[in-house]
């Protein structure tokens, strides 16, 4: 028995991010037929445009079958009625990862462009407070070096301690996430353990193996594994390169191997960077919407890259800006990375999760 | 009266390839002895047609038989000037395109279709059309509603008097009582005023047009042309008539009904409408709009109405405009938004405040001050439990009845009803009509619609009233024997008084006088001749369909005997829509047994039981009829016919008993007018059961 109680907000909120008239839906089902990464039983995404025209905000928010979805836009390019079914779960991700922000503002500072200037000005101040009470807070004379400007042990120690604290404050959404999930969704609940369950998962993450499924948006798996392994090399490179920084051989010469890794990885986020932007700039009408959180996501990867591969120049050329963009560059760092739980990056936590829990309840 | 008869037979359109029409000149010149024979390489063309004019200058021809296409081609240039008839005898569909060329049989079939036209044209007569002398050309349009409104203007616009009688102290019925109609042009966005108003302003201010308000028919009698209406004491006379009586609100029996009556909060969309009208909408945060309460139900009305999906959304826009936080829930079972109503619901869906359901009620019960209802959700399969502060049961329209009509109808005084109440007597074909000629329903009395429709509909049974009257005028029929001036002419001096024919006549054609005898009005009579087929003692006829006139074509073909092994079977074909499937089948270049000989009837009702007598005794081995499909989803043109045919035959096979002859002689197949393939396979396989049963033994007498 299912307590027809609509949030007309909610579903207000939906179709203005979605753009998708949800009454318009006709539940032809066509959107579930085409879609390859659909499960059998209780496919989606036909039954999350019920609870979408419903304004179920319960049944949508703390749903696994939306985190299945690879939004490879098949659904929506097939749909007669021009609801856009994968804009909807988009956008229900969106307001997932506002619902779920710990603590609460963070989710609404990162969700609305009006909020921007505000989401900036925070790590600027943190971090000029931060060199302040290093005491560097000035352009340093002769050659570029960095840690005159931020020294080392106070930019990793304080940079490691807030990103700790932000995942770890934001592990308490992900918590209430997996909660929900076994109180909205107990027929799929888990019936095996957690490792065991995200072992089943893995090649899901690691191979593409969903995306690969993807018809209408196939370039979008290359891209996202350039961005994905990128991405993962570069976390390699940092961490050694705070291990490197501790042990006193920091900066790497150009010849250290994972020196080398680190330029090869910011190629890497490039062009998969590159592509998804390029795709989103193209896109066809009708095709998958663009958002603010897309953009957000988008843009500061992009800059985090762009700078950090200007900065390392600006090292080797002695440019006179090279401290400026040495500090946009931690301003990015904060964007994706501290920022993280509470932007569509949320998504590696989110998706991970709701995968593992769909796999615990053998939802395929 | 001997005539003088001319046979043309053409060897056009391929005709020639399979008959060799000068040989069929030469045997059939011999044997009919007519005063003219000719073969022409096209009949149709102004050479072929100045060859049959010169003979009728200079011969004096005045019957032609004209053995080419059949009827319904060409039939203009086949028409000749009064008081030549002219008999079509199909060569080309049924004989040349269909049977194997050059060939014995068919020959034989070319020949014996000659021999029937020759024989039926010989006994047809001329027809004088029956003219009334008096011909009112006033129409009575009953109900002041939107659809008798519209009718009245229509009627009145193209120049004729109408009356319009209301039975209520004004005019605007339903319409008039609402607050707010659904709009039906661009913009779609908002509710528009009643376009009612404007109409009755329209009717007030034209002169042709005199109301009668507070008024009930007393009598109708009399027939198109010339019908006399008892009204308030006096009388008019009118030529044709449009009832436009209306609708009410489905009221169910049960006292079990959506908690109709039971909690207060229920209340039905009619009774919602009122209160809108009378200001005294609630301000309330949730309503529930619960579509086909009592519609599409086999315990209320199976029928769709059509209309209350978007009387619903129109509600749905009443109560969002007085509170712009209310939730307005709509459980449906289908959404059906008929022509622009689905840009109306297309507008309706863009307010995210209205949440819509498909499912099936199932329980409904008062909580406090709210009602709690229980639904089955037919998408997702779930148990769905709403809380709201008012239901609203979209319930359907009833058609009024037409017994206020109160016709001088031996039949009975309102208009025959068939399926779902409504009076109609050819749904798919022939809108507007009723089975009583002269009288057309318009709007909600013969199907559920909603205003723009009701105008329009208004307009069309308007077209037929004066469309009746015109053709009365002309002593012709109407749809669908459209143009034909026959009627039915009786031989009272043998009449027995058995009633069949004013009883099974379809369309009320007959009334009788006090010991039974049929008294016949002409102008109700469309000419299907169903009461020729109905009367034992052969009293009633048409000057160019009568029982001896089929008769003598049956006599005229020639039957082989036993020993040639060509057995011959008679198949009556309807002309309606087994006929055009039989052409079809020719066209499609299928087979028709060549041993069949056809004879195209009126209807299958028309069939009279001397024929199958006389078929038999002269030597036929089997007879088919076969004709439009009977029952509720009806095909018959003339409602009945098919019905008749399946009920007279026990009197057939009594006939057969009679005869010492088996009951498969005769048998009775329907089809659909597209169907050509099924009726060449119902041919094929009687031939193949004729085969088993052997030759009819009267062959040999």
């Amino acid at each position: 028995m299912l307590d027809l109680r609509p949030d007309i907000e909610f579903k207000k909120e939906l179709e203005r991010i979605s753009g998708a008239p949800l009454n318009t839906c006709m539940q032809c089902g066509t959107c579930s037929v085409v879609c390859n990464l659909s499960p059998d039983v209780k496919p989606f995404p036909r039954k999350e445009m019920v609870y979408a025209g419903w304004g179920m905000s319960d049944k949508l928010i703390g749903n696994p079958d939306v985190w299945l979805c690879h939004q490879c836009g098949d659904c929506s390019t097939h749909c007669p009625r021009g609801v856009n079914p994968a804009d909807v779960l988009s956008a229900t991700r969106q307001l997932t990862y506002r619902k779920y922000a710990m603590p609460l503002f963070m989710g609404k500072l990162l969700g609305k462009p009006g909020l921007l200037p505000i989401a900036i000005l925070i790590p600027v101040l943190i971090i000029a407070g931060i060199i302040f009470a290093a005491g560097t807070l000035k352009i340093p004379e002769g050659p570029v070096n960095y840690s005159l400007f931020f020294p080392h042990a106070w930019l990793n120690a304080s940079f490691s301690v807030i990103t700790l604290l932000s995942y770890l404050l934001a592990c308490f959404g992900f918590g209430r996430f997996w909660k929900d999930m076994n109180i909205h969704h107990s027929g799929t609940g888990p019936k095996m353990g957690l490792f065991r369950s995200f072992w089943g998962v893995k090649n899901d993450i690691f191979a593409h193996s969903r995306f690969k499924k993807c018809e209408e948006n196939s370039s979008r798996k290359v891209s996202h594994f350039l961005v994905f392994y990128g991405f993962i090399l570069l976390l390699l490179v940092t961490i050694f390169a705070i291990y490197a920084a501790i042990t006193e051989k920091y900066p790497l010469a150009l010849t250290n191997p994972f020196k080398i890794m680190g330029n090869l990885s910011s190629l890497m986020l490039f062009t998969g960077l590159g592509i998804m932007i390029y795709n989103r700039i193209v896109a066809k009408p009708g095709s998958e919407r663009s958002t603010y959180t897309d953009w957000l996501l988008l843009g500061s990867m992009f800059l985090l890259t762009a700078s950090g591969v200007i900065v390392e120049m600006a090292r080797f050329l002695d440019w006179s800006l090279a401290y400026y963009l040495y500090f946009f560059h931690l301003v990015c760092v904060w964007f994706v990375i501290i920022y993280l739980p509470y932007t569509k990056f949320g998504h590696i936590i989110y998706r991970t999760i709701a995968m593992t829990y769909a796999f615990s309840g053998r939802r395929k | 009266m001997t005539k003088n008869i001319g046979i043309y037979i053409c060897s056009g359109c391929q005709i020639g390839n399979s008959i060799d029409t000068n040989k069929l000149c030469d045997r059939m010149s011999g044997e009919l002895n007519p005063v003219v024979m000719h073969s022409h390489k096209a009949l149709c063309s102004p050479d072929g047609v100045n060859l049959i004019q010169k003979d009728i200058a200079e011969k004096n021809i005045d019957a032609c038989l004209v053995a080419a296409c059949g009827t319904g081609v060409k039939d203009d240039a086949f028409r000749f000037d009064n008081g030549v008839l002219t008999e079509r005898v199909n060569i080309r569909e049924l004989v040349a395109w269909s049977m194997d060329p050059l060939c014995e049989d068919t020959d034989m079939a070319a020949d014996d279709y000659l021999r029937m036209g020759f024989a039926g044209l010989d006994s047809t007569s001329i027809t004088t059309p029956f003219i009334l002398d008096e011909i009112s050309e006033e129409i009575l349009v009953v109900g002041g509603g939107v659809s008798g409104l519209s009718a009245a203007i229509e009627g009145a616009e193209a120049g004729y008097r109408i009356h319009l009688i209301e039975k209520n102290e004004r005019l605007g019925g339903w319409a008039s009582k609402w607050k707010k109609q659904i709009p039906f042009d661009e913009p779609f966005e908002d509710l528009i005023d009643p376009v009612v108003t404007d109409l009755i302003k329209r009717v007030e201010e034209n002169e042709l047009i005199t109301v009668y308000l507070k008024s009930g028919i007393e009598k109708i009698d009399g027939q198109p042309g010339e019908f006399v209406v008892k009204l308030n004491g006096s009388s008019i006379k009118v030529g044709s008539i449009v009832t436009a009586a209306g609708w009410r609100p489905y009221k169910p029996d049960s006292k079990d009904f959506y908690g109709l009556g039971v909690i207060p909060n229920v209340i039905t969309s009619v009774e919602l409408e009122e209160k809108v009208s009378a200001g005294k909408l609630p301000k309330v945060e949730s309503v529930l709009f619960i579509q086909c309460a009592g519609s599409r139900d086999l315990e209320h009305l199976s029928y769709c109405s059509s209309i209350c999906c978007g009387i619903s959304l129109k509600q749905a826009k009443y109560y969002r405009d007085e509170h712009p936080d209310a939730i307005i829930y709509i459980l449906y079972k289908d959404i059906r938004t008929i022509g622009f109503l689905e840009e109306f619901y297309k507008e309706v869906q863009d307010d995210p405040n209205i949440i819509f359901i498909k499912g099936e009620f199932e329980t409904i019960q008062q909580t406090g001050d709210s009602v709690e209802v229980i639904v089955q959700d037919k998408l997702l399969g779930e148990q769905l439990t709403l809380n709201v502060e008012q239901v609203v049961l979209a319930t359907g329209m009833v058609p009024n009845g037409t017994d206020d009509l109160k016709l001088g109808y031996r039949l009975g005084e309102g208009l025959p009803e068939l399926k779902y109440e409504f009076p109609d007597s050819h749904f798919i074909c022939f809108p507007y009509e009723t089975r009583r000629t002269g009288i057309y329903a318009a709007g909600t009395v013969r199907a559920p619609m909603d205003i723009p429709s009701s105008m329009d509909d208004a307009g069309g049974a308007m077209l037929k009233a004066i469309q009746t009257i015109e053709a009365s005028k002309r002593g012709e029929a109407v749809h669908p024997r459209s143009g034909d001036q026959s009627y039915p002419e009786l031989y009272l001096e043998r009449c027995t008084d058995c009633k069949r024919c004013t009883e099974e006549c379809p369309f009320g054609t007959y009334d009788e006088t006090s010991s039974g005898t049929p008294v016949v009005y002409p102008n109700r009579c469309r000419r299907c001749g169903i009461c020729v087929g109905s009367c034992p003692e052969r009293v009633i006829s048409f000057a160019d369909y009568s029982i001896n006139i089929i008769s003598e074509k049956i006599k005229a073909v020639n039957i082989p005997d036993e020993f040639d092994e060509k057995p011959r079977v008679l198949v009556f074909v309807c002309e309606n829509d087994a006929m055009p499937a039989l052409e079809m089948a020719a066209r499609e270049k299928l087979s028709i047994n060549p041993y069949v000989r056809v004879i195209s009837v009126r209807c299958l009702g028309s069939i009279n039981r001397v024929w199958i007598s006389d078929a038999l005794s002269h030597g036929f081995d089997g007879i088919l009829q076969i004709g439009c499909k009977p029952g509720d989803n009806y095909q018959c043109h003339f409602i009945h016919g098919s019905e008749l045919t399946e009920q007279r035959s026990e009197i057939m096979e009594e006939t057969l008993s009679t005869m010492m002859l088996e009951p498969e002689r005769i048998m009775t197949k329907f089809v659909e007018i597209t169907d050509y393939k099924g009726i060449i396979d119902h041919i094929d396989e009687y031939m193949e059961e004729i085969e088993l049963i052997g030759p009819n033994p009267f062959k040999d007498i």
